[in-house]
């Protein structure tokens, strides 16, 4: 390594900047645009993460993934209101997963109600649009449904257990690269 | 409401929109793929990535955020094409 390289090397991460622990950052810093590059590595990072988890533990990696999100999702929701009624928990998850996730709750065009009862089980579908797993799939060429799309549905069945206080589960239904369908079986 | 189009010139009549549409939106019909349940489309645009001669058109839909997609690589692909 050269001496010239090494001060170059030191000049770039010298600054004139005073930091101040009171100084609490209100934004982003530097703009997305800038941390591009970083939000890439980390979207490559995870993706092998999980790749490499399904080829050492093999179906187990969905159990560890789902168990995973489930534990972030009672996590972050704890600090939220509880809410016994679904529709409102639904709501406040949205609210929770906002940056991350977009979801709609979905029916189809014949049935009447969002909350749909079928073969015994009561159900709302939802809709995700926006969704960091799957843009992390696809900047790495992975297909969807396997253990980081386990994570999503751990976090959602753990937030909404948190709010509500009742038992859920989360079934894919289909995956695209637009928007996936997901059923929220409730107990 | 999500309107689909199917180029009728352009669509060979594969069936593969058929078999991926979870919601059942699309039928063959005389060789070719009629949406006949479009108000039953959520946008996953699956079938827009299965059809092989991309014969299909959705107005109306929301497209999610595409972060996935590399500037650097968009930056170099705009000096071939």
């Amino acid at each position: 390594m050269t001496a010239s390289y090494v001060d170059e090397l030191h000049n770039k991460f010298e600054t004139d900047i005073t930091y101040k622990s009171e100084d609490i950052p209100l934004q982003c810093i530097p703009p997305a645009k800038e941390i591009e590059a970083t939000l890439h590595g980390v979207m490559k990072l995870n993706g092998l993460v999980i790749r490499s988890l399904e080829e050492i533990a093999g179906r187990g990696a969905n159990a560890v993934t789902f168990r995973a999100g489930k534990k972030f999702g009672h996590e972050v929701a704890k600090y939220f209101q509880k809410r016994e009624d679904i529709e409102d928990a639904l709501h406040e998850l949205s609210d929770l997963l906002q940056g991350q996730y977009s979801f709609e709750v979905w029916k189809p065009a014949d049935s009447n109600t969002f909350i749909i009862e079928e073969n015994g089980e009561r159900f709302i579908y939802l809709v995700f649009h926006d969704c960091i797993v799957r843009q992390t799939l696809r900047r790495n060429g992975q297909e969807q449904e396997g253990p980081l799309c386990q994570t999503l549905c751990g976090y959602v069945v753990g937030a909404i257990e948190e709010i509500t206080g009742s038992r859920v589960k989360l079934d894919i239904m289909h995956t695209g690269p637009n928007s996936c369908l997901k059923k929220l079986i409730l107990k | 409401m999500i309107e689909i189009t199917v180029d009728k010139d352009s669509c060979v009549g594969c069936g593969l929109c058929v078999k991926d549409c979870p919601m059942k939106v699309y039928e063959l019909k005389d060789g070719l793929s009629i949406p006949v349940r479009p108000q039953d489309c959520m946008g996953c645009l699956s079938c827009h990535e299965i059809c092989p001669a991309q014969a299909l058109e959705h107005k109306g839909i929301y497209a999610a955020k595409r972060h996935y997609i590399d500037i650097r690589v968009c930056e170099m692909l705009k000096k071939v094409i």
